[in-house]
């Protein structure tokens, strides 16, 4: 039983982290209709960037995270203005924005190994062994913290989305782009501003990627799949169905050791994937995903 | 589906026309004669059949991904599947190599309808990260059973048995030539414009009596089983295969470019694709291997904003500034043809009415 509890913690903790790591894929799609296949490699550059300011500038991984965010909200709403506006949105356009974005993927990748090397790299802070006690078990103190920030930057997303009007806009251009147009709302802005925001999740992701596990360029492939499980799992507008996805996808994660050799774990988000498909084709919420 | 035979004809792209059969028969007798006539060398020789079946995998990956408009990034499964069942079968049984290559192809569509009758319910960007998927977990499942891969040290295959080097020529422009007729047979067919019909509109498909699920399987089973026949001949092409090239993410991706540069849905394209491929990796790549994956990212970028029929949109383009009018469904297997071809009216089957109803807001 206690070992129960200790892995139940411990898939909590790291549903947190894969709740902040899905929503940037989710928002991005809700608003453009397109699937950021970059966010892997967005979330792999961004672990390198908080592993450079860490190593050469010695600023502490949590501290570099507004840094990092503001960097890649930039990149972001470039990468929308510079390329992904040229392309058509909704199912015409479906296959061009995957491969270009795929494409960006791969130049990403390119660049981490020419400046980096393959080699596997990790954020090794003074506190990185310390470890924090709850209900007698004890926890790498980065996993709480990990777990902490995570709750707190979707708790800020979703308040900026139902109280600002910045947010309701973008809500608005969710639900019916054609009538937002009409309400005066500037929605070029807002697909610029909600592709930089996604983008700027992918870069919070990294940072708390880079304190938690060891990466290298190929870093990032797991984590897409995994965002992307998580959002049809939960469905996406609801910081509840992404809660609930992150919540059953570390769940399964985790107490599959009990079932399959440790190295297939990274499978399971598959496996479950193709499970909910069969047995709920639109999701644990009949979520619109999936058209 | 119920069409008048003049209909169809009317609605058929031009290249499945009497003229494109005698260029096809003419290459193939001209690509059979060549190596004796004009003596190339070994090494143009042996990339000459390994290009055949890069062409035949890519135009296999190009049913599902231009046919139906389902990208996938996991074909390296079938790949790697085909690649060591046949190198199994090489080495535990005394099977003739042709035999080896067709019981792993069709164990590699069997596999591939393994995983692809449940996502095949996915449509566009959905499908194509859970094929990410699928390439991520075959892969790691691979490189650990060592008892079917060898693991990381991979498989030799017995020298002497099967065809040289040399003969590979040969047998990869027979897997081309087979394939092509396959690609003509499936967009003539009731399939074809089933197809098509899916990759328009799913629900719509399925209201006039095109079962998406029965048809997509269909078409993932023969696109899994070809690759898989292709990773057979890799393999004995190679004499010796290891799961982390088999089944690796950049094999996956050779397919995808391969489609993508030559132009998705058309059947020249994957072929005009491959040659590109080789030429680069073979030339380019060899001197530079740390821009693999960027200079392919970029080749995808460019395509995509530029000319998203990559290649065979190009040649479209020119033939029109020599007057060339090409059927305004010869496109019709493109990603989305109305941008591709934009002065003509979408008068075909698989043209894109998408892109009225759902294009830029």
């Amino acid at each position: 039983m206690g070992q129960v509890l200790a892995l139940a913690i411990s898939a909590v903790l790291l549903a947190g982290f894969y709740a902040s790591m899905a929503y940037g894929l989710g928002l991005i799609y809700g608003v453009l209709r397109v699937v950021n296949l970059a966010h892997g490699g967005m979330i792999m550059a961004s672990a390198y960037l908080s592993w450079v300011l860490f190593t050469r500038f010695n600023i502490d991984p949590y501290l570099a995270i507004p840094i990092v965010m503001v960097v890649f909200f930039v990149v972001g709403v470039a990468m929308y203005k510079g390329l992904v506006r040229f392309l058509p949105r909704g199912a015409a356009g479906g296959v061009q924005s995957l491969l270009l974005l795929f494409g960006v993927w791969l130049v990403i990748r390119n660049i981490a190994y020419l400046l980096f090397t393959g080699d596997d790299q990790a954020v090794r802070t003074s506190y990185s062994t310390a470890s924090i006690s709850i209900f007698g078990n004890s926890y790498s103190l980065n996993r709480v913290l990990v777990f902490v920030i995570s709750l707190v930057a979707v708790a800020v997303l979703q308040l900026w989305l139902s109280r600002t009007y910045t947010g309701k806009a973008v809500r608005a251009v969710t639900e019916n782009s054609g009538s937002s147009t009409l309400v005066g709302i500037d929605v070029e802005r807002v697909y610029a501003l909600t592709f930089g925001v996604g983008t700027a999740l992918a870069g919070l992701a990294g940072v708390l990627a880079s304190t938690l596990f060891a990466f290298n360029p190929s870093f990032g492939s797991g984590e897409l799949l995994k965002s992307f499980v998580i959002i049809v799992l939960g469905g996406l507008g609801s910081v509840v169905g992404i809660a609930v996805g992150a919540l059953v996808l570390s769940f399964a994660e985790i107490f599959a050791i009990y079932v399959v050799p440790s190295y297939l774990t990274a499978a399971v988000g598959f496996v479950l994937l193709v499970v909910v498909l069969v047995v709920r084709p639109s999701g644990l919420f009949g979520a619109k995903v999936l058209r | 589906m119920t069409t008048t035979a003049q209909s169809r004809r009317v609605r058929l792209p031009g290249w499945l026309s009497m003229r494109a059969l005698i260029i096809f028969v003419v290459a193939l007798v001209l690509l059979y004669l060549a190596p004796t006539v004009l003596g190339l060398g070994d090494y143009l020789h042996n990339i000459a059949g390994l290009t055949f079946m890069f062409m035949a995998a890519g135009l296999a990956w190009n049913w599902l991904g231009g046919y139906v408009g389902q990208i996938s990034f996991g074909h390296a499964a079938m790949f790697g599947t085909g690649g060591f069942v046949a190198a199994r079968l090489t080495i535990s049984s005394g099977l003739p190599f042709w035999a080896t290559w067709l019981i792993g192809g069709v164990v590699a569509g069997l596999y591939a309808l393994l995983w692809g009758h449940p996502t095949l319910r996915l449509r566009g960007p959905y499908f194509s990260i859970a094929t990410i998927g699928v390439g991520e977990a075959t892969r790691l499942v691979a490189t650990y059973w060592t008892d079917f891969t060898g693991g990381s040290s991979g498989l030799s295959l017995p020298i002497g048995n099967g065809p040289t080097k040399f003969q590979m020529y040969w047998y990869g422009l027979y897997l081309l030539a087979a394939v092509v007729v396959i690609s003509y047979w499936l967009r003539r067919s009731r399939i074809g414009l089933g197809l098509l019909a899916i990759k328009e509109d799913v629900e719509a498909a399925s209201d006039v009596g095109v079962n998406p699920t029965f048809y997509q399987d269909v078409v993932l089973f023969l696109s899994g089983t070809v690759v898989g026949v292709c990773g057979g001949f890799y393999a004995s092409y190679q004499a010796f295969i290891d799961p982390l090239d088999m089944f690796s993410f950049e094999r996956s991706i050779s397919f995808v470019l391969i489609g993508v540069i030559g132009g998705i849905g058309t059947i020249l394209g994957p072929a005009m694709g491959a040659v590109v491929y080789i030429v680069i990796q073979e030339f380019l790549l060899a001197s530079y291997p740390q821009l693999y994956l960027g200079l392919y990212g970029l080749l995808l970028i460019f395509v995509i904003l530029f000319e998203p029929l990559g290649l065979s949109g190009l040649l479209m383009r020119v033939g029109r500034r020599f007057g060339i009018r090409p059927s305004p469904s010869a496109a019709a297997g493109g990603m989305s043809s109305a941008a591709a071809v934009p002065d003509q009216p979408t008068a075909s089957v698989g043209a894109g009415s998408t892109d009225t109803k759902d294009g830029p807001r």
